[in-house]
């Protein structure tokens, strides 16, 4: 079953009676964003803009990266080749959003708490913090390491709490937290077509922290369900393959597993693509979507 | 009330049930029925402590820094609640006016009231907030989206927050000792029940409301097959 | 009737019945968990109206544009403004961490006067008019025994009225002593003065070159402006313009550019001249620019003479073969561009280094043209009447500078801070008495930090105008803190290798929080308590009333706009230039000898210290007067910084010889001091060579940055350039022991 399937089915629940009102209704939007590996400089600001929009904790010693909180974290990757044809290659791993088949994402399927769900409307996996109970089953069914628990309760030191947006909820010990996309950002943009009278958030009115911070403009954000928007565009996502991007530069992570997420990566080398995903010695990439 | 051990007893010694002692019998009787006294007294013991004690003791009572008239204050402007509790631009909801927005037309006392003259010495020409207690205000979880419920649903103000538009005196706020959240969210009635839509404002009153409303906003979520978490949820 | 266990079991089952019946349990129970859910001791943010105000980041010399969003006023989010000329949008991560330094914890709250030994962090709260009142009675007893001269002040820029009002108020006093924190733009500007005979800054026009050469700029770690160079870089990659970088160490720029030219440290000076070797020897070279505007040409072509392909390739380590490759290729490129500046460009380097680049770019002619390397003059002045200088100040004036600069030796650098702990060591200059020191950190961002408190420990009074509480400040008599950059006015001119005349404004987003005043204002405020001449240079109520006076018609569209750029300002290849031949020099009066002398060597024995330490530049670190907030220390990876440690970078070959494995722990020692350090084995660094980040070590500010890892800076010291003066410092000799 493709997901427009899905998404079709959980619209027909609504028949016979009264589709609600204003922004957004009957779109069913599947936000997703395509970086550019080429053009990732590695410089960490999406990780910084990630934190302070999202009121992200931190601690004395931040070097134990385990338990260091970065719900947006920038990998090194490198080639394996010794000096001097070593190649390096930086990765920000988001949530990866994923869709798995229907909006079973690893996470989502495993959650006893109902604290983590899909959302058909967005394709955002969410989390709520104050109904999670800290099991961290979630955190073992990621497999992109997307999930963090935080051991610790946040603090903040006297005065730094007042750069606190309300727009997040700070988090409490005992729970897990993720990327939302910048959900905060859809709420207040829908609540701006609410009172424009327009009947969709437009590309430019949501964007994620990190896509809008980026210096290098290598993260891109958007619909991956509205062809005039630029993730669409960059990753071509092939919705009878689960998504599987068109585009031959393009590739999600571990694509292979039936996560069908919804961050794409875009890189001209061979070897940063192949590190997307466990090749066989002779196998090609691109062959996912299955 | 009797015992396995008793009951075996019985056939035992059957001559000492026939023959037996019907003082015991009696002594038992009425021992049942003061037992019984003892449940009942208990039971409504509990009962009154549960129903009428701990409402009591779970709320404090706060009293607004100024007495407020609604009333008063809609006959005077021009577009009901909306002229003091409006959508910004930006279709953020600006809630409990600020001292700034007060001044507007409080820049000198007005009227002869008492509480406009507290309200002028204390606050206007002290340049303080006033301190208000909020009555719906929900934790810090939830995104409550104004703009949706008044705009997209055109839903009438009173539907959550009653009459207290026509109100011509701030009740007394009642804070729950345990969670410091107002006793408008549970309700005034203590089990939960309740009359009217604004009568309580849990998750459960949002979601059942956002179950009749149907629509692809309340039914995106693929664990509940109803409104996904993220829609009230931040 | 008797009251019996039975009697009260009953009573307990009624009871229980009773509750069980009545809403306590299930309130109970919702409400505890309520409370589990929303501990009270996590912050809940208070919600309200939300702004957006444009303003300046002057964290960097960058000037990017910023927007802050506010909610009731309380700055929240720091934004890259959307259409800013500098960054489009974008922003950095020092940037976004900008509001944990405005409410960070290290903030100097209220005038400082120390009361404990120097450095011990006792202090004395005083008031603004006893702080003003003290420092001033110093100054008025220094200026009356004759010694105004003595007096110094340090600042990171020298450009805007802040810098300017500080220069003036030296100059009121008597003393020619204002220095400016040493960085690549001080070789730039010499370099462009013997070139072209201007004063003023460089600029790339990076945006339309399709060849970017760089000598190890760390063109995407944070050189110039660094979001800009990040747009540049994304363009070039779109646009398909070439980048090739020549550095010892695979840094991000060099893994990003197409080619990683992987060069000997410290000779890239000789790489330079190498490919102009080829350039001329083949012939390769733009024969109508050199011919038609260039004077010297004859002396430059003598001094190639000793940089064969052959010779460089064993200095450099770089094959023949790619000397001459990326000769043909800088040649054939249609706006190629050499870019000069190590790393962040903190360390201005030799005079040799940029003049051998600067010939590259004059070969090709690619001076002042599109895609080229432009001279951008300084501006005018400030607007402001002259200083009636009287007597005291007059003869305070004729002393030499106390760093030697502009006289004897160094006749054309403009300030030479990095000499200051020889010259007060030596006892050679007339010492120093006072000394101010705003926006600049030097006790922790010049090499050799003991040597330079020590030259500092011999001044009497230090007074720092920090924001926070930084190694300089802790180390002052007196801390006048100025307000954050999110509190205040400013004019920020930007040059950072922008090819356009850019002034930014920095804007109050929100009222002071503590009880810190503008520098400015302070400066008006300790003229204005001085006697008349002093006083009178400053006739400004404060210093709102003196920017606006300063930036005259560009106020307007700075209140409205947040940042002025300069429309008439392009670069005219047919102008000509400013020098006595009114042609380019590639050497000018130095002669071909600046060339051919031997390149600074790096300090130490080569048989007691086998390897080189070489400090690098990335993006998640801070290695100016700013400390790091904890949002970048978090981004730094567990490759650089583990616990307490940092983490020396060496190549796998390195590591064996010195039998060292991959996270291992090490002692590190130069001439110059010793540190631990552990390991990360990297195939990404020359064999020999130790890779050490620049940005940790502090002693200074908050628990999130003191104490972790070792500042690079106290393990070297400064080189300096024989002609220039200049810090020519790249590395240090080392050996690296099994700890």
């Amino acid at each position: 079953m493709t997901s427009a399937q899905t998404h079709t089915e959980n619209g027909a629940q609504t028949d016979g009676k009264p589709v609600a009102h204003g922004a957004d209704n009957g779109h069913l939007h599947k936000y997703g964003m395509v970086i550019d590996l080429d053009k990732c400089t590695g410089c960490g600001a999406c990780m910084v803009a990630c934190m302070s929009e999202n009121n992200v904790p931190f601690r004395d010693d931040e070097t134990d990266k385990l338990t260091s909180i970065t719900w947006m974290r920038v990998y090194k990757l490198t080639n394996g080749k010794p000096y001097p044809d070593n190649d390096v290659c930086y990765l920000p791993r988001p949530c990866q959003h994923c869709e798995g088949h229907a909006g079973h994402s690893p996470c989502v399927s495993v959650c006893p708490a109902t604290a983590t769900d899909y959302s058909t409307e967005t394709g955002i996996v969410s989390q709520i913090y104050t109904r999670c109970f800290g099991c961290r089953y979630c955190m073992a069914a990621c497999p992109y390491h997307a999930r963090y628990f935080n051991w610790w309760d946040p603090v903040w030191p006297d005065g730094m709490e007042k750069y606190l947006s309300p727009n997040v909820s700070p988090r409490m010990r005992g729970v897990v937290e993720k990327c939302n996309f910048c959900f905060q950002r859809y709420q207040l943009a829908k609540d701006k077509v609410y009172v424009d009278g327009e009947s969709t958030v437009s590309e430019e009115a949501y964007q994620t922290a990190c896509t809008q911070a980026c210096p290098a403009g290598a993260i891109t954000f958007g619909d991956l369900n509205n062809p005039e928007h630029l993730v669409h565009q960059l990753a071509q996502p092939d919705d009878h393959h689960h998504g599987h991007p068109r585009n031959p530069n393009a590739f999600r992570l571990l694509e292979r597993l039936g996560t069908n997420t919804k961050v794409y990566y875009v890189s001209s080398r061979e070897w940063v693509r192949r590190a997307g995903d466990n090749y066989l010695p002779d196998e090609q990439t691109g062959g996912g979507g299955h | 009330m009797s015992t396995v051990d008793e009951q075996a007893k019985v056939p035992d010694s059957p001559a000492g049930a026939e023959t037996g002692a019907p003082p015991a019998e009696a002594a038992d009787e009425s021992s049942g029925s003061f037992i019984f006294l003892f449940f009942i007294i208990g039971f409504f013991a509990a009962a009154i402590l549960g129903w009428v004690v701990f409402p009591k003791v779970l709320y404090s009572t706060q009293y607004q820094p100024i007495d407020f008239s609604h009333a008063e204050h809609v006959e005077m402007v021009d577009e009901g609640c909306e002229s003091c509790h409006y959508l910004r631009e930006d279709g953020s909801f600006s809630g409990v006016p600020t001292l700034a927005e007060c001044i507007d037309c409080h820049e000198e006392i007005n009227g002869d009231s008492e509480d406009e003259r507290i309200f002028y010495e204390e606050y206007v020409a002290k340049d303080r907030e006033v301190p208000w207690l909020v009555y719906s205000r929900q934790p810090d979880c939830v995104f409550f989206s104004h703009a949706a419920h008044i705009v997209g649903a055109e839903m009438e103000c009173a539907t959550c927050h009653g009459d207290i538009g026509e109100s011509d005196s701030l009740k007394p706020y009642q804070e729950n000792r345990i969670t410091g959240y107002s006793r408008d969210i549970w309700g005034y009635n203590i089990a939960g029940f309740k009359r009217n839509t604004w009568d309580r404002m849990k998750m459960d009153d949002c979601s059942d409301c956002h179950q009749e409303a149907g629509g692809v906003a309340h039914s995106s979520s693929v664990q509940t097959q109803r409104g996904a978490c993220f829609v009230c949820h931040k | 009737m008797k009251i019996d266990r039975r009697c009260f079991l009953s009573f307990a089952i009624g009871g229980a019945a009773g509750t069980a019946l009545s809403p306590l349990p299930w309130k109970l129970t919702d409400d505890s968990s309520i409370w589990s859910q929303m501990w009270p001791w996590t912050p809940v943010p208070p919600d309200g109206e939300s702004t957006y105000d444009h303003s300046t980041c002057t964290l960097c010399p960058g000037g990017c544009g910023i927007t802050v969003r506010s909610i009731d006023g309380r700055a929240i989010k720091i934004e890259g403004r959307d259409g800013h000329p500098v960054n489009q949008g974008g922003i950095c991560p020092l940037g976004l961490a900008g509001l944990q330094l405005l409410y960070g914890p290290t903030r100097v709250k209220a005038p400082l006067k120390r009361v404990g030994e120097r450095g011990a962090g006792k202090w004395q709260r005083i008031s603004w008019e006893s702080a003003v009142a003290e420092i001033a009675e110093t100054l008025a007893g220094l200026r009356s025994s004759g010694q105004a001269h003595t007096v110094a002040a340090i600042s990171s820029r020298n450009r805007g009225t802040v810098a300017a009002l500080m220069e003036r108020f030296l100059t009121a006093l008597g003393s020619p002593n204002f220095l400016r924190m040493p960085t690549m733009e001080d070789a730039q500007e010499l370099g462009l003065y013997i070139n072209q005979g201007i004063l003023g800054s460089v600029g790339y026009d990076f945006e339309n070159s399709d060849f970017v050469l760089s000598f190890g700029a760390g063109l995407i770690d944070g050189w110039g402006a660094p979001v800009r160079m990040f747009l540049a870089k994304s363009a070039w990659q779109d646009a398909g313009a070439k980048v090739v970088q020549i550095e010892s160490r695979f840094s991000n720029t060099a893994a990003k550019a197409d080619q990683w030219v992987n060069i000997r440290p410290g000779s890239e000076a000789d790489l330079a001249l190498g490919i102009a070797h080829v350039l001329v020897a083949e012939e390769l070279y733009d024969t109508s620019f050199v011919g038609r505007h260039t004077a010297d040409f004859d002396a430059f072509q003598a001094a190639l003479a000793d940089y064969t392909p052959d010779a460089v390739a064993t200095t450099t380590g770089v094959s023949v073969e790619t000397i001459a490759a990326l000769a043909k290729a800088f040649a054939e490129a249609a706006s190629p561009v050499a870019v000069y500046g190590r790393g962040k460009g903190q360390v201005p380097g030799s005079l040799k280094e940029v003049l051998a680049v600067t010939a590259l770019n004059a070969l090709v002619g690619n001076i002042n043209q599109p895609g080229g390397m432009w001279a951008i003059p300084e501006g005018e002045g400030m607007p402001w009447p002259d200083i009636e200088t009287d007597a005291v100040a007059a003869e305070g004036l004729q002393k030499p500078r106390i760093d030697g600069a502009g006289t004897g030796k160094f006749p054309n650098s403009r300030y030479l801070l990095n000499r200051l702990p020889a010259v007060l060591a030596e006892g050679s200059g007339y010492g120093l008495k006072a000394l101010f020191i705003e926006d600049a950190n030097p006790l922790y961002s010049l090499p050799d930090t003991v040597a330079m408190q020590a030259a500092f420990a011999q001044i009497p009074t230090i007074v720092s105008f920090a924001s926070h509480m930084d190694e300089t400040a802790a180390f002052a008599d007196y801390i006048l803190p100025n307000h954050v950059y999110l509190e205040r006015y400013e004019d920020v001119v930007v040059t950072a290798g922008l090819n356009t005349r850019t002034i930014g404004l920095a804007q109050p987003i929100m009222a002071p929080l503590y009880n810190t005043q503008h520098v400015g204002d302070t400066l008006i405020q300790l003229a204005q308590a001085m006697d008349e001449p002093v006083a009178a240079a400053f006739p400004w109520e404060d210093y709102q009333t003196c920017l606006e006076e300063s930036l005259g018609d560009n106020w307007d569209t700075l209140e409205e706009e947040g940042v002025w750029t300069d429309e008439s300002f392009a670069a005219d290849p047919e102008a000509g230039f400013e020098t006595t031949s009114g042609d380019f020099e590639f050497v000018g009066d130095l002669g071909a000898d600046v060339l051919t002398a031997a390149t600074a060597a790096a300090e130490g024995d080569a048989t007691a210290y086998p390897l080189l330490l070489v400090p690098y530049d990335i993006m998640r670190l801070v290695s100016s007067r700013v400390g790091a907030p904890p949002f970048m220390i978090k981004t730094v990876p567990d490759t650089i910084l583990k616990g307490q440690d940092i983490l020396v970078e060496i190549n796998p070959q390195t590591a064996q010889a010195a039998g060292l494995a991959d996270g291992k722990g090490a002692s590190l020692e130069t001439p110059r001091g010793r540190a631990r350090v552990k390991v990360h084995l990297s195939e990404g660094i020359q064999p020999g060579v130790i890779a050490m980040a620049r940005g940790l070590g502090h002693t200074a500010f908050d628990k999130y940055l003191a104490d972790k890892g070792v500042n690079v800076n106290s393990l070297m010291g400064a080189v300096i350039d024989p002609v220039s003066g200049y810090d020519a410092v790249w590395g240090i000799r080392a050996k690296l022991m099994r700890a």
